[in-house]
Formats: C-alpha cells, structure tokens, sequence
C-alpha cells in the first residue's frame, strides 16, 4: 500500500505539468528576449567600440599629416593634405636645404608630396600621390569627416550613426559619437600667410 | 531505490554546473579578450602619442640651448651636451624625464643637432640648424599587436625585435616601446622683426600715428630703396612683453601683441591683434674684440672715425669711453669717397650725447654699429644718414649687471633712420626730422614716441642685425 501511495506522489497530475510548463515558457521567454536584448547591446557596443576605434585611428592618420602640412584643401569626407617631399626615391630622408628666400625644401625645391583622404564605397582611403589608396578604415558608410583649416591650426571632426536603436540613430546621438580633434600647423603655409607658431 | 535516485540528481547537478560554468567561462574570456585588446590598443596608442611628446621635447630642448647660447658669457649653453653644433659638428644630447602616467615608465628623449652646409642663408650668410630627435616611451602588457593591420600601419611599434635601426640614435632596444622621429629646422632671427618691441610700456603718444612698412632691398616694395607710400607693406609689426599699448589712435598696418593685455586706442590695424605674445629681451653682451684701433680713446669734440671696407677689421673697430658733442662739433664717421661698402663698430662704454647744433655724420656707404653702455642723448641736428638706409645705422644696448635706469633720447632735427635695439634702455624717439618720419625700428625696455606721425620699417633689417631668437621654420615626422 505504501509502494504505490510513494509511485503517485512522484509524478504531476495533468494541471500541475501543465503550470509548470507555463511558468518555464514565460521564464524561458523572457530569458530569450533578454538574451537578444543583450546580444543586440553587445552587437551595438561592441560596433559602437569598433567605430570609435576606427575614428580615432582617422584621427591620428589626419593629425599625422597635417601637423606637417604645407597646404590644405578639404570638404566633407575629402581632404588633401600637401606635405614637404621628405624620402628621396629609395625612401631614405633628404638633406634639408634652403632656397635663394631662405625658406627650406627637401629633394628639390617646390617638390612637395599631396596626400588625399575620401570615403568610396563604405571605406575610407588614403592616397600618396599617385600611389595605390591604402585603406585606413573599412565597413564605415555611416562616416562622416571633415577638416577644417583655421590657418595655425585645423580641426577634425569625425562621426558615426551609433546601433543602439533600431529605428535609426538621432541627430544628438550621432553627434554625440563625435572625435574632435586640434592639430597645430607646424610648418610655414605655402597657402597663407599665417607661419610657424 | 533512494540511494540510486540520489546518485542520478547528484551526476544531472555536476553536469549542468560544468556545463553552466564553461558557457559563463567562454563569455567571460570573449569579453576579457575584447576588453582587453582594446584596452592594450588604447594603451599602445596613448604611449604612441606620449612618444611624440617626448619627441617635440627634444625640439624644445635643443632650441633652449641655442638660445642660450645667445645670451652673454658665460651662459652655461650646451653644457652636458656632447659638442657645440656648427660647421659640421653634430651635437648629442640624451635623456630621460619621469612621467607620472602610463605606469610612470619613464620617456626617453634623444637628440641631434647640427649645422649642415646646405643650410646657410644665401641671402644673409646665417647658419639655420637641423634637430633631429626621437623619442620613445616603453610599452606596458604584453607585446601584442593590435586587432587591425590599419592600426598597425599607423602606429609603428617596437614588440620583440627593436623595429627601425638608423646610424643616428643609439638610445632604442629591443624591448616593447613606441618611438617618434622628428626633423626640425630651426632658423635664426634678428633684433630687428618688428617695427617697435618694448619689453614694458610701449606708448606711441602722437595722434594717428602711422606705422607701415616696405622693403629697401625690393623694387615692388620701395622706390630705388626708399620708402614709398604707394608700396606700403603691412609688416609694421609692434609687440610688447607688457600688458598695455597705448597707441593714440594709431593706424598700423601689421599685427598688434601684448602679453595677456589690451591695446588702447588703435583705430585701424590691418593684421591681428594678439594677446599670447612674448619674447626674450635677450641682451647684448660687450663686444669681445681682440684687437681696436686705440686711437681716439674718446670723443669730446669735432673728430672722424674711419670705416674699412673689411667687415671686422681691427683698424675699424673702436673703443670709447665716452662719446660727447656739443655747439657746432661734428663727428664723421667716413668711409670710401666713392660710396662702396665700407664698415665700422665703435663701442661706447660711457655715455653718447649730441646738444646744440652738433651732429653725427655717416659718409657715403658707411655702415656703423655702435654699441653702447651708458645713456643715449642725441638733439641738435642728430644723425645724419645720408642714404637713408636703417640698416646703415644700428645702435645696440650693451648689458649691465647694473640696476640703475638708463635711457635712449633719440630726436634731433634730422631724420631719424636708424635702428636701436636697447632691451635695458627706456626709449624715447622724438620728433624725426620736421616731417616726423621715422625709419627703422626700434626695441626698448620701454619705448615712447614724441612728435613721430609715421614710422616705417625697413623689412631689410630682419636679414640683418644680431641674432636674438630662433624660430622653427620646417618640421617634419619621419614616419618610416
């Protein structure tokens, strides 16, 4: 008699399974969405990181060039950046030398090297003179960067449309994934008058 | 029974730990993995900036040196550096600042400076300098690349195998650094780029004073080497270490700059007005000749002093104790009948003054230099420079460890074209002839203008003069 009162009491009458697979459902549900939910926010943070990683390496290539800048040309997503010509042919550095004004060349004089960045087709490039464009950032459609020449110094400014919404970044959460940056000129412009600190 | 179903639970709760523990095991090594790769790249490229830093103090540093070197012995220039640069000799010097950030490791900071051939000025004979430094700060974590070739592209690093081997620098090793090359050249100035420098007070008094300049050594900016009002150029620069210009309604056609301060009264300038401006008064030191010529000793009335058409030329080169004229007296500084280039210095360790109607007279292509030490009188019928040509005419204050005031009384009834440069003497230009045109320019401890409508700057004294600063003209990152 004992036996089979123990054999009942180990399983589930119909209601009770059915309760417990309610219970599970909803808890697994929600256990689900949150796991999307997540993984959506990693997606997002970690491109929100991938994005900023790239900005600020744009940023660094930028101030790269233009802290040696003799000249500058830019627009939205386009810049050109004319820099003294440095390496001779066999990539080594060349002896400076001045010209009959006293101003200082390398190689021979008025040679200079133009370095162009633009955004073609989801990746941003950066040009030397008639080389092959390198890529410096790639999967970055969503980017926008600009230069701007303020005669002694020129400023960057790059952003990107953030993920965190489906719907689509606002106006204050793309400008809120802004880089700024400051670059001081170091070289006498060849485009102005402003020089040397 | 019991004891079965026990042992059944017991393997389910094993399995489902070890199972539960690798998923949470694997998440929390994808996001160390990803945490800590960022957090290495952000930490590369902070001592990749932190190594251009280093690398520009090393600019700094040469630059100190050489303007040190401008200063009157003994003034301690290059000292713990290997040599003295100049005529090929390379100079090296070396090292190492404590930095608080990045795990205080410490940056390292190597330099070159030298004087190649290929950079002396055609134009004015002076030696430009070449700085070359590195600067290198050491990595922390472990030597890992970044995620992205692109960033490795960028920021060059040294991981196992010391990257980039040159003959210049010796300071690199094989151990985990970022380094930065920098090229710098560095040029000399004059005592004379601006129309009017005072380390204080600079008051131009006069009414719509105008300040302009041209260029003699330019036929689109002068005519036949003199000033001319339709070739006016806007490099009538006036500057001072001080906190006020008063500029009575000045018209100036160059920039304006004080040192934090406010310009008063400036109705028109054509350039910028700055507030962020200083320069060392660097002083100028005695003249150290070997050799003069000893006769006259002084000057007390009518006498001339002859130029030589070598520069430096002992018999050129005189030494006063004082330098007095009065009534009708009048010194001639004389050079070649013919006009050709001939040079002079006189150094004047007393006192220079000229009262009635006595007056300086430069001869036809003379160029003098007088330094002085005591104070500088000059009225009656003042300096007579013929060509008129400032540059022709310079007179340099010379330092004394002396506190007492001393002063520059520059005016006469002739016209003044001449420069000064008097960092420890109060300035006074007066009048400039019966048309109160000045040319030149002029620097002071402090500098006033009385009687002057118009000074014009010579753009041809910058290219001449003592050398009292350097400026960095070329910079360039050697990104190899």
């Amino acid at each position: 008699m004992i036996v089979p009162t123990r054999t009942r009491a180990g399983g589930f009458l119909l209601y009770e399974t059915m309760i417990a697979m309610t219970i599970f459902s909803a808890i697994s549900m929600g256990l689900i969405m949150g796991f999307i939910s997540l993984e959506r926010s990693l997606m997002a943070t970690t491109n929100f990181a991938t994005n900023h990683t790239d900005a600020m390496r744009i940023t660094d290539y930028l101030a790269l060039d233009l802290r040696r800048a003799l000249s500058i040309e830019s627009t939205e997503n386009d810049a050109t950046i004319v820099i003294p010509s440095y390496y001779d042919g066999a990539g080594g550095p060349q002896t400076p030398q001045l010209d009959s004004n006293g101003d200082v060349f390398y190689g021979t004089s008025g040679a200079q090297v133009t370095i162009h960045y633009f955004l073609l087709n989801s990746t941003i490039y950066r040009q030397q003179d008639a080389a092959p464009p390198a890529r410096i950032a790639e999967n970055v459609s969503d980017f926008i960067f600009n230069v701007t020449d303020l005669g002694k110094v020129a400023t960057t400014k790059i952003t990107f449309k953030p993920t965190y919404v489906s719907s689509g970044a606002s106006v204050a959460a793309i400008e809120g994934t802004a880089v700024y940056n400051t670059v001081l000129l170091r070289n006498s412009r060849i485009d102005t008058s402003s020089s040397v600190y | 029974m019991k004891t079965n179903l026990r042992r059944q639970e017991n393997g389910s709760a094993l399995l489902w730990t070890v199972l539960v523990i690798t998923v949470l095991s694997l998440f929390a090594t994808e996001v160390l993995r990803l945490v800590s790769g960022r957090f290495q790249l952000g930490l590369q490229a902070a001592a990749w900036q932190e190594s251009l830093m280093a690398a520009e103090s090393g600019i700094d540093l040469a630059v100190v040196e050489m303007r040190k070197s401008l200063y009157p012995a003994p003034n301690h220039a290059w000292e713990d550096w290997e040599n003295i640069p100049g005529n090929g000799v390379v100079s090296h010097g070396l090292t190492t600042i404590p930095n608080a950030g990045l795990a205080s490791t410490p940056m390292t900071i190597e330099v070159n400076v030298d004087a190649p051939a290929q950079l002396i000025d055609p134009s004015t004979g002076w030696q430009y300098y070449r700085i070359r430094t590195l600067g290198s700060m050491p990595l922390t974590g472990p030597p890992r690349i970044g995620f992205k070739k692109e960033d490795n592209h960028l920021r060059k690093l040294t991981l196992r195998v010391q990257r980039f081997i040159d003959n210049l620098f010796t300071s690199e090793t094989n151990s985990p650094h970022a380094s930065r090359r920098l090229e710098a050249i560095v040029a000399p100035l004059s005592s004379f780029e601006q129309a009017v420098f005072s380390v204080g007070a600079l008051n131009l008094n006069n009414q719509n004073i105008v300040i302009d300049s041209y260029d003699s050594r330019d036929a689109a900016k002068s005519t036949n080497g003199l000033y001319d009002e339709s070739k006016r150029q806007e490099h009538g620069l006036i500057a001072t270490n001080g906190a006020l210009i008063q500029a009575g309604n000045a018209h100036i056609y160059g920039d304006v700059s004080t040192n934090s301060g406010t310009v008063t009264g400036v109705a028109n300038v054509t350039g910028v007005q700055r507030t962020d401006f200083y320069q060392d008064p660097i002083p100028v030191g005695e003249p150290q000749w070997l050799s003069i010529n000893p006769t006259p000793s002084q000057v007390n009335g009518t006498a001339t002093l002859n130029a030589s058409p070598t520069k430096g030329s002992i018999m050129s080169r005189y030494r006063l104790s004082t330098l007095s004229l009065s009534g009708t007296q009048t010194l001639t500084l004389a050079g070649n009948a013919d006009g050709s280039p001939t040079y002079i210095e006189i150094y004047v360790s007393g006192d220079i003054s000229a009262a009635g109607n006595s007056q300086m007279v430069l001869g036809p292509g003379v160029r003098a230099t007088i330094y002085f030490m005591g104070n500088v009188d000059i009225a009656g019928k003042g300096v007579m420079n013929p060509a008129n040509q400032p540059a022709n005419l310079l007179f340099y204050g010379v330092h004394s460890d002396s506190s007492l005031a001393r002063h520059v009384n520059l005016g006469g009834n002739g016209q003044i074209s001449a420069a000064v440069y008097a960092p420890e003497h109060d300035v006074v230009v007066n009048g400039g002839g019966s048309s109160g045109h000045v040319f030149g320019s002029v620097v002071g401890k402090s500098v006033a203008m009385t009687g002057v409508t118009n000074l014009h700057y010579d753009e041809a004294l910058a290219a001449g003069g003592i050398i009292n600063n350097y400026k960095i003209v070329s910079w360039v990152e050697d990104t190899r």
